[in-house]
């Protein structure tokens, strides 16, 4: 029951009627453009945009204060260490014994800490307003072979099974009197064997029983396949794809070509 | 005298619940105030169709889930504030799926496992697992693999490994799930056994004619609350109630319904009661 939380909300929006192909390309280019950028301002800019996006994919704010929360995490810690390991430049701030910190470090890490928010959050956009499928679609229509396509969407599928399983598992080992957090580090590790192995079973016995079930069903009779479900790009689709090449390109050109600071 | 009488009177209790509410982090409201005493020494049996909080509630005996308000008292300790270790020294708990404990290499170590995490002294752990194989007749596997046992073996071990470690409640979650008639009832002949020595069970379960034959009390549940506290003779006289719970009265109680018309009473539990209950009403004895 606890752990696993699929990202993806049903909805009607903008993105979610998108191409994931579409998606997909977009998200890398955005995701180079972020690598690009290393000015503050131009890097909270586009942060502002990403944010947009998740208002158009109408997420809801339970999954995304979810998300972020595990980016704040990342977030802190890099505002915190970066100066300490980055202490180049000038004006000194602060010395602590063998440690400098900087103002350029820490804008660096201030920078840094921005960007990892802006690449976690342009993905989770990704996840957000795609269902599992469709990313494997969208992957399978760009060339990957569809076997490998099908073990990716079963494995994703059966990640929330299996979060059931372990739990179901380390409760009937606790009621056998095991206290996980018990004991030296080494004890500690040793006692999830009592998980690991009946996990480990579990999915084998799992994975034979699909593999008989896919069988059964005629999987692999015939080497080319059909799709009920074929992917269509739409103007909309041509016009969103325009929008992120520019959006990269632009960009591109003043900092390789104009020598402009973006 | 009559103070002490008092005391063990009330110590009688070896459970006790108390407006137990459970929800899960999801938000799913799985219990809605139950409440409910268990003495020492009875065979409860927790029925009600999926989802109507049976295996919850037994989880919030066990510890595994703490109550989101009420109260569950093990043995007149509050469960809130224990290690599941700790409350594992009476209440055992064995689990529907027994592949989601079995590890060990061989079935003796598996038996073994539970009392060696309780830290029972080493010189009788010998006697204790062999006497929890003894009990659930699984002597001549114990040195196989779990594994390589069958489903209703695999199940007893599992059952063994609790005894073993020597609980006085026995919860047993769905116990004859995939075994075949002659399994199952050697099976229940062994809970049986275990009760008659003494031990508390609470078998949940939705199979009417287990229900029937051995429990002594039944506790129907339906959408998280208990709506009925009776014996089975009790429960099964209430039709509306089980229904509304999707619960089915064994065939045999459903004939003798059939033949209440006929002057066969409705409060009959095995085929050789209505045999009786129909030649008297036949008027065999006269």
């Amino acid at each position: 029951m606890t752990g696993f939380v699929d990202l993806y909300t049903e909805g009607d929006t903008v993105l979610h009627r998108m191409d994931p192909r579409v998606k997909i390309f977009a998200v890398l280019m955005l995701t180079l453009l972020i690598l690009m950028i290393s000015s503050l301002v131009h890097l909270l800019i586009l942060l502002a945009f990403i944010a947009l996006l998740v208002a158009l994919g109408r997420a809801p704010f339970s999954k995304v204060s979810l998300a972020l929360r595990f980016v704040l995490r990342v977030m802190i810690m890099i505002v915190i260490l970066w100066p300490i390991f980055d202490p180049s430049g000038t004006p000194v701030l602060a010395t602590l014994g063998p440690v400098r910190i900087t103002e350029p470090g820490v804008m660096r890490g201030i920078t840094n800490a921005v960007r990892i928010c802006c690449l976690a959050t342009v993905w989770y956009v990704l996840m957000f307003t795609t269902p599992q499928r469709d990313l494997v679609r969208a992957l399978v229509k760009l060339g990957v072979r569809f076997d490998f396509g099908l073990t990716l969407s079963i494995a994703l599928r059966f990640l929330p099974t299996f979060s059931a399983t372990v739990e179901s598992i380390k409760d009937a080992q606790r009621a056998r009197g095991m206290e996980f957090d018990k004991g030296s580090p080494l004890r500690r590790s040793r006692n999830y064997i009592s998980v690991l192995i009946p996990t480990i079973i579990s999915a084998l016995r799992t994975a034979d029983t699909l593999s008989l079930a896919l069988q059964s069903r005629a999987y692999g009779a015939r080497r080319h396949r059909t799709y009920l479900r074929e992917l269509k790009m739409r103007a909309s689709d041509g016009v969103a794809l325009a929008v992120v090449v520019a959006a990269f390109v632009m960009p591109a050109v003043a900092k390789f070509f104009l020598k402009v600071p973006v | 005298m009559i103070p002490a009488a008092d005391s063990r009177a009330a110590d009688d209790k070896i459970i006790s619940i108390h407006d137990l509410k459970f929800i899960y982090p999801g938000g799913v409201q799985a219990l809605s105030g139950v409440s409910l005493d268990i003495r020492r020494g009875e065979y409860v049996a927790i029925v009600g169709g999926n989802g109507s909080g049976k295996t919850t509630l037994a989880k919030n005996i066990m510890g595994l889930l703490r109550p989101t308000s009420g109260t569950v008292l093990v043995n007149g300790t509050a469960v809130a504030g224990q290690r599941i270790a700790s409350i594992a020294h009476i209440v055992g708990y064995a689990f529907q799926n027994p592949d989601h404990q079995l590890f060990c290499s061989t079935v003796w170590e598996e038996v073994r496992f539970g009392p060696q995490n309780l830290g029972y002294p080493a010189d009788d752990m010998d006697a204790r697992v062999e006497h929890a194989l003894r009990s659930m007749d699984l002597m001549s596997v114990k040195a196989r693999p779990p594994f390589s046992l069958t489903l209703s073996e695999r199940r007893r071990v599992s059952i063994a490994s609790v005894i073993a470690m020597d609980p006085e409640v026995l919860i047993f979650d769905e116990p004859t799930t995939g075994l075949d008639m002659r399994e199952s009832e050697a099976l229940m002949a062994s809970i049986a056994r275990l009760n008659s020595e003494g031990k508390t069970v609470i078998l949940i379960t939705h199979d009417m004619k287990l229900v029937a034959k051995h429990a002594k009390r039944v506790v129907v549940m339906s959408e998280g609350k208990v709506i009925l506290d009776s014996d089975p003779a009790g429960v099964f006289s209430d039709l509306e109630v089980l229904l509304a719970s999707k619960l089915m009265p064994p065939p045999v109680v459903r004939l003798a319904y059939r033949l209440s018309t006929r002057g066969v009473p409705r409060d009959v539990l095995s085929p050789e009661e209505l045999v009786l209950r129909i030649m008297m009403a036949r008027g065999d004895f006269r």
